[in-house]
């Protein structure tokens, strides 16, 4: 018993460091970040109808890299984006396939969309079922997949894009700027 | 020591109740396919709301997860293989639970180590005034030292 009065001392730090350790990992982690496990895995095959009535199939994107991105005509974030996209569109015009997948939107909104903002000329697949989104673990747009052209995911960013996101991420799939 | 083991028994009692309640509580396993459907629905995190499970939901997303949770179980897919499938593209994250029950004894644990430190300070604290044979923290002191400290602390006392 006299040496457990001896090590009271402890008592201090075997409380304090847990704590300081839960505190400093856990408050500085953002709640909404949540990893993608699809990362470093095939894009799953997706499937749908484009907004011109095509069928369209994610096999379609094999041999290039290939830009998935989320996004609705109701999402404020997307029109940020937007820009952004056009002018990848205008300066990777061949070695980037890119395909818009529109999430819980009407095609009358998403035509709007496009005509108010500039339509890039990619083709948007229309997922008002949200099956191609849960395929994808997507939780709400704007959320955008980088596929190699090996047909393997190699970042998946949630929340609008950012010209660093995407100058890093494209050079990452092979593209020069 | 041996005070404190009533005090140990009476904690690993409690313990060994609540394992026993919580297995107990546990639901019975779905039979039909929809009950089956319904159960991983419930296990699910809603993906486009706050705090729901895709049973509890309308969104699209909900309502997509609890078609392809019908269609996978009509193919006769296990709904470990479905809870597996789900995780693939979410991560753990869309489990309302997590996988291992284990996690669920942390919080005894951590009251448990407590329950330990704090009895291991309390002891630490009183042996000094308690045990037998320890001399007075006084002793050797005149009775003028005594009278002094006994003014002195009258003073600090206010």
């Amino acid at each position: 018993m006299g040496g457990l009065g001896r090590l009271r001392w402890l008592v201090i730090p075997l409380l304090v460091v847990p704590i300081g350790w839960l505190l400093f990992t856990g408050l500085g982690r953002d709640p909404r970040i949540i990893p993608s496990p699809l990362v470093g895995k095939p894009l799953p095959a997706l499937s749908g109808e484009t907004l011109d009535g095509a069928a369209w199939s994610s096999a379609t994107l094999a041999g290039k890299p290939a830009l998935v991105n989320v996004w609705a005509s109701w999402c404020s974030p997307c029109v940020s984006e937007h820009p952004l996209l056009l002018d990848v569109a205008r300066q990777h015009r061949d070695d980037l396939q890119m395909v818009g997948v529109l999430y819980q939107d009407t095609a009358d909104g998403a035509a709007a969309f496009l005509a108010h903002y500039g339509d890039g000329g990619w083709p948007d697949v229309d997922d008002a079922s949200g099956r191609i989104a849960v395929s994808l673990g997507v939780t709400g747009p704007p959320e955008t997949f980088f596929v190699d052209a090996d047909g393997i995911v190699r970042y998946h960013h949630v929340g609008p894009l950012t010209e660093q996101v995407l100058s890093e991420q494209l050079a990452a799939l092979g593209l020069q700027p | 020591m041996t005070r404190w083991l009533p005090l140990a028994a009476a904690l690993a009692l409690a313990v060994a109740a609540v394992i026993v309640l919580v297995l107990l509580v546990q639901p019975a396993p779905p039979v039909t396919q929809e009950q089956q459907a319904a159960a991983l629905a419930a296990e699910l995190r809603c993906p486009d709301c706050e705090s729901l499970s895709v049973a509890e939901s309308r969104t699209a997303a909900a309502t997509a997860i609890r078609a392809e949770i019908s269609e996978l179980l009509a193919a006769g897919r296990s709904p470990g293989d479905i809870r597996a499938a789900f995780v693939a593209r979410y991560g753990e994250w869309i489990l309302l639970q997590p996988t291992s029950p284990w996690i669920w004894l942390l919080p005894i644990v951590a009251l448990l180590a407590g329950v330990a430190l704090f009895g291991w300070w309390l002891l630490g604290r009183e042996r000094p005034r308690r045990w037998p044979g320890t001399p007075a923290l006084d002793a050797g002191a005149t009775e003028a030292e005594r009278q002094r400290i006994h003014d002195e602390v009258e003073l600090l006392d206010g």
